[in-house]
């Protein structure tokens, strides 16, 4: 309930504050009292706080002129995730130690960075962030020095190691907005936090339930910074196996209702080759694909040139505003 | 004096309001409801079910299938959705009502004269979406909406997705006491319970699954599974076995009892298993205050929108 102030709105004045708390009210609750003064406070109130209904063909021009889809640099995962990652949504990359989703996570990045030329956040909450890996990412994309350090300062990097401080970062991003919160200049247009699990696992569990309170509290902000600055959120998360023996997403099944896509990856078992970089990525969750699609690709694609991949320039994704 | 007016003015608005009468959506859909049971003014349906049952496109199918107009076998109703997580993805929503537009107009002479997008369009006009981001949000926002009920006779549907998104902040900002901790809900369900009333519209939530259900039945049959107590294994292996293949393993009710009351059809979702041509299936199963028994159906999700089997 809101707890009523003298100043809060026209008409709600000191002396009428009072008058209602010597009635015993002191959050807005409704009476016959003063009928006039306060159906105006209730008015102006609701106006403040309430949230007012879009109709849904102005929504629906919104999103066609705002959203952008971000290719994340691999084909095989575009193909997966319908071309790339849209603004507005919360993808999720769940996979066990060792599969790769803070390589991609840093592919992603540089893509962005340098490809697109867009600034990207990148909260890392491991610790697994290495800016010589980036560089050598960047190295194989391009010989000019110039261009891997402009490249290198649009991604800017938040580190916390405990929920407090990733809720303060994201708190902090949705009040300041991503602009000033990003001191690289440019267009924000991804968010990447790596890794969710490591600073909500430890948290959850017991008899309390401040854990799970705490997570539905992250889920809500990257939400909202995701839909009112129109970027997309990227996470990574571990996995578990259940009853069956199957694979899925850690964290529990609050959770697992809070992204929009959910990726899988896991380490290709091939006979004979032991220290392999190549993957499989799964879509397990998803609105616009069939589920369970998978997809090979090679954790080093990143760190190859285009020629030496495809022999033609990357496209740019962009402009793309409505999936085909 | 004044005041006087206003109340009296209030009262006959909501006295035509009620008249005049919102459209029933007895019919909504056959294949979900039990015969002659479907929702009508005054019901509550709530959807149930795991992450990736099939909810959120079943409420897609629904509420296309109300703001469709009536050439195009719609209900031309206008529906309010209320999105508390975010989980709103209008791009799919209307890829569903492009389907369902462009797979009636084949029927149809091609001198039709409005563009699809012009209907797409006009669809839309039907549908308001507003998003809520906290439990005390939600209650204000339910307030103001009176207002629009009682201007708008056409709007019969309010989709609230999902009603139990706030259910952990809640809880853990109520502290110990349980009473403080539903006390939003309770309001929002006795606001409800008000507007169902006063404005006889149809309410569909949805709610996320996530206690499990380790209820009476659960040992019932674990008792008829138990080999015997000379075999504690095997008989922790079978309980696991049978857990993960019970569909209602995860259908506990567990938001406060204002909303239970309230809720007049239940539908539990689940995940079946996959077909051989690689289709997943999931599973509806209905049960209503006014009938006996539960009316199942299943369906697969394609490109436009819910089939049902």
């Amino acid at each position: 309930m809101v707890v009523l102030r003298d100043g809060m709105c026209p008409g709600l004045s000191e002396e009428l504050v009072v008058a209602l708390r010597a009635a015993d009210i002191t959050t807005g609750t409704w009476t016959n009292f003063a009928f006039q003064a306060l159906l105006a406070i209730r008015r102006v109130l609701l106006a403040q706080h309430t949230a007012f209904p879009v109709s849904g063909a102005d929504l629906y021009e919104d999103l066609l002129s705002s959203t952008a889809i971000l290719s994340t640099g691999n084909p095989s995962l575009d193909k997966l995730l319908d071309s790339g990652l849209y603004t507005g949504e919360l993808t999720e990359l769940a996979g066990g130690p060792g599969s790769g989703k803070t390589q991609v996570c840093f592919g992603v990045a540089v893509n962005i960075s340098y490809q697109l030329k867009q600034s990207v956040i990148y909260v890392d909450s491991t610790g697994g962030l290495s800016a010589s890996r980036l560089l050598q990412m960047l190295q194989a994309k391009s010989c000019n020095i110039e261009e891997q350090m402009e490249a290198l300062q649009r991604i800017q990097v938040f580190p916390v190691f405990d929920i407090f401080s990733l809720l303060g970062c994201l708190h902090h991003f949705r009040c300041v907005g991503l602009q000033q919160a990003s001191a690289g200049g440019g267009s924000v247009k991804a968010v990447i936090v790596d890794s969710v699990s490591a600073v909500i696992s430890p948290i959850l569990g017991g008899k309390q339930n401040e854990g799970m309170s705490m997570m539905m509290q992250v889920a809500g902000l990257l939400k909202t910074i995701a839909k009112d600055f129109n970027v997309a959120v990227l996470v990574t998360n571990t996995v578990t196996r259940d009853g069956n023996g199957q694979l899925k997403a850690g964290m529990g099944q609050t959770w697992s209702h809070v992204p929009r896509i959910r990726i899988l990856l896991q380490r290709l078992e091939r006979p004979g080759s032991t220290c392999s970089s190549v993957r499989t990525a799964t879509l397990a969750k998803s609105s616009r694909q069939p589920c369970h699609l998978k997809e090979e690709f090679d954790l080093q694609c990143w760190g190859r040139s285009e020629e030496q991949l495809y022999g033609m320039s990357g496209k740019r994704k962009l402009e793309n505003t409505e999936p085909s | 004096m004044g005041h006087e007016y206003i109340m009296l003015f209030c009262f006959f608005f909501q006295l035509f309001a009620r008249l005049e009468g919102r459209r029933s959506l007895r019919d909504i859909e056959p294949h979900i409801f039990p015969d002659g049971a479907g929702p009508v003014q005054g019901d509550v349906v709530e959807f149930h079910g795991t992450e990736g049952s099939g909810k959120t496109e079943t409420m897609y199918h629904l509420v296309t299938h109300c703001i469709l107009p009536a050439d195009r076998g719609g209900l031309e109703v206008e529906v309010m959705y209320v999105d508390t997580d975010y989980h709103f993805d209008m791009l799919r929503l209307v890829t569903v009502l492009e389907q369902r537009l462009g797979e009636d107009a084949k029927g149809e002479d091609s001198g039709a004269a409005v563009e699809p997008e012009e209907r797409v369009r006009a669809c839309l006009g039907r549908l308001f979406v507003v998003h809520c981001s906290s439990s005390v949000q939600l209650l204000l926002t339910l307030h103001y909406l009176e207002n629009t009920f009682c201007s708008r006779p056409t709007l019969c549907l309010l989709v609230i997705d999902s009603i139990s998104a706030f259910y952990w902040v809640d809880r853990s900002g109520g502290g110990e006491s349980v009473a403080k901790q539903e006390a939003n809900l309770r309001k929002c369900s006795e606001l409800l319970d008000r507007l169902l009333r006063d404005y006889r519209i149809v309410v569909f939530a949805t709610t996320h699954a996530i206690m499990r259900n380790y209820g009476h039945s659960a040992q019932a049959d674990l008792a008829a599974m138990t080999p015997g107590p000379s075999e504690p294994s095997s008989s922790s292996s079978s309980w696991r076995q049978w857990s993960s293949s019970h569909a209602s393993n995860f259908d506990k009710a567990y938001l406060s009892r204002a909303w239970q009351r309230l809720v007049t059809h239940r539908v539990l979702f689940s995940k079946g298993e996959v077909t051989k041509d690689r289709k997943q299936v999931f599973s509806a199963a209905c049960t209503t205050t006014s009938t006996r028994g539960t009316k199942c159906s299943s369906f697969c999700v394609m490109e436009g929108g819910v089939q049902f089997l």
